[in-house]
């Protein structure tokens, strides 16, 4: 079991090292943002407790995959199975525990180990699993796969627009929409293989419109209810929703072209760096979506031309 | 027709196609055959347009892999994809409209299913029946009857054999002489990434036995069974 744990630290600073990092600079940028991210979280609602909760288990899930606990099961013993996914799970929480204990909040503590405990016995089975609908069915593959791999982030984003509306909290509202596109941007973030760009009878330049639009078309479809439901209440601030609503679309488009722009590679330190420049400034989009755009096309062209 | 000269293609300082020449006709089924490693792969890669060569690949259309459905010998498919999106994004992304899938799904496949929960054959088919939707001009099949059923075996054989009445360019390689027996007019055997010997149908018979020959050699013997 130690060599098993010592192989998945291995495995995980590999990931951190192709990602262009120093392990020990990944682990500190992690801590950093996820505590950033969680004081975030429980300044703009009440209900934070739950939605950590949820983001917690979602990840315990991950890990609940059949075909990868059936190696493990194959691999060890029963007893060692059974603590290596205990112990599993509680590492997965363990940043989540550890807040929730600073902020306090005994009872969601008390639910997030009982749900790491109870989910080490169980597999979610590949054989009885449906196929979870989804309203992009015309224009594969991005939102698709996305949407079905991370739909209860949308669900979240729902609940909280509504949450925000109930309690007359505008820029919880404004957040949901932001979770949207903030999952939306995560449909872009691994590369393709080569096989699904080779196949488009396009130009370079045709390729990335095509993305673009369809990034744009389904991210508007996932935002709608949002809009809607924040654009009602709030009427006066309407101007705000469409602002933050065009924001979004920029960011996505720049996300977009950022994943080409590193292809065949995944989005790496370069592009990680000048999206959050933007971020903080978002005038530098001016010169960085047309920078993405022209080492995309580079990119794309040995594979559309 | 596809004309392929002075194909080379290496990987570092490992040179997996040495100045491959070959030209493949419209209406006519081309076997590839060769040991695992002999650059089978690579060469439908470089005709597909996947692999950056030195050499030229020239064929009758402004853009060859426009005009080719090219089945990989292990296709990707996403996660969570069914088998009806995996042929709708292939079709859109020749701008063709997947039409009547249900009625062309000939290989009974779970279309609303997740398509990576598929087993291998179901993948392999599932890729073809994609590219067939495609209409295409060229069919570069890198071991289609790899993995797949008896019953499948027929009836792909049977879709090679229409392909080519429909006057389409097919290459094929296959491991399962017999498969390619039955469909090639023409069969080339590359070693080392060279080819080395073009055979035509009424010498294949000539070809198995010499590649018993030479791959088995005295080599059972050699295990020593008992």
């Amino acid at each position: 079991m130690r060599y098993y744990f010592r192989l998945q630290y291995k495995m995980l600073n590999r990931h951190i090292s192709d990602f262009g990092l120093h392990p020990l600079i990944g682990y500190g940028i992690s801590i950093a943002g996820f505590t950033v991210l969680s004081f975030y979280l429980f300044s703009k609602t009440e209900f934070a407790d739950y939605v950590y909760i949820a983001i917690a288990i979602s990840m315990i899930l991950k890990l609940c995959e059949n075909k990868r606990n059936g190696f493990l099961k194959n691999c060890f013993s029963s007893d060692i199975y059974y603590s290596l996914r205990f112990s599993e799970n509680c590492i997965v929480i363990l940043p989540f525990v550890i807040f929730l204990i600073y902020m306090q909040s005994f009872t969601p503590l008390l639910i997030l180990l009982l749900s790491a405990s109870l989910l080490a016995f169980i597999n979610l089975s590949n054989q009885f699993q449906f196929t979870i609908p989804t309203p992009f069915f015309k224009r594969p593959f991005e939102f698709i796969t996305g949407f079905r791999k991370t739909f209860y982030f949308i669900i979240i984003a729902y609940i909280l627009a509504i949450i925000s509306v109930s309690v007359g909290n505008f820029n919880l509202g404004i957040f949901s929409l932001m979770l949207v596109f903030l999952t939306s941007f995560s449909y872009y973030t691994e590369p393709e293989a080569e096989y699904f760009i080779w196949i488009y009878n396009l130009s370079p330049g045709r390729f990335l419109l095509n993305k673009i639009r369809t990034g744009i078309l389904y991210s508007t479809f996932m935002c709608l209810p949002i809009i809607v439901t924040i654009g009602v209440f709030f009427f006066d601030k309407i101007n705000i929703v469409f602002g933050f609503q065009a924001l979004g679309y920029v960011f996505l488009t720049t996300v977009i072209l950022a994943k080409y722009s590193a292809y065949p590679g995944k989005i790496n330190i370069p592009q990680t760096a000048l999206i959050a420049l933007c971020l903080y400034l978002p005038a530098f989009l001016i010169g960085i979506i047309p920078y993405f755009y022209l080492q995309s096309i580079k990119r794309l062209k040995e594979y559309l031309e | 027709m596809i004309k392929i000269e002075n194909l080379s293609k290496a990987y570092g300082s490992k040179q997996v196609l040495k100045n491959v020449n070959i030209s493949f006709e419209k209406g006519k089924v081309y076997g590839i055959v060769g040991e695992n490693g002999s650059g089978k792969t690579t060469f439908f890669k470089c005709i597909a347009g996947l692999e950056r060569y030195s050499g030229n690949v020239s064929s009758d259309f402004d853009n060859l892999k426009n005009h080719t459905g090219f089945l990989q010998t292990e296709p990707f498919y996403f996660s969570k994809i069914t088998g009806r999106e995996f042929i709708q994004l292939l079709c859109s992304a020749r701008g063709k409209q997947a039409i009547a899938t249900d009625q062309r799904n000939i290989f009974d496949l779970p279309l609303d299913q997740y398509a990576s929960t598929y087993s291998t054959g179901m993948k392999k088919k599932l890729a073809l029946t994609a590219i067939l939707m495609q209409t295409n001009e060229c069919f570069v099949l890198d071991e289609p009857f790899n993995g797949v059923d008896i019953h499948s075996n027929i009836i792909i054989t049977d879709i090679i054999r229409k392909l080519k009445e429909l006057n389409k360019t097919i290459i094929i390689s296959s491991h399962i002489f017999a498969t390619l027996n039955d469909t090639c007019d023409e069969i080339h055997l590359l070693k080392e990434g060279v080819f080395v010997k073009k055979v035509c149908r009424e010498e294949f018979g000539i070809l198995e036995q010499e590649m018993k020959d030479f791959t088995i050699g005295n080599k059972i013997d050699k295990l020593m069974l008992t």
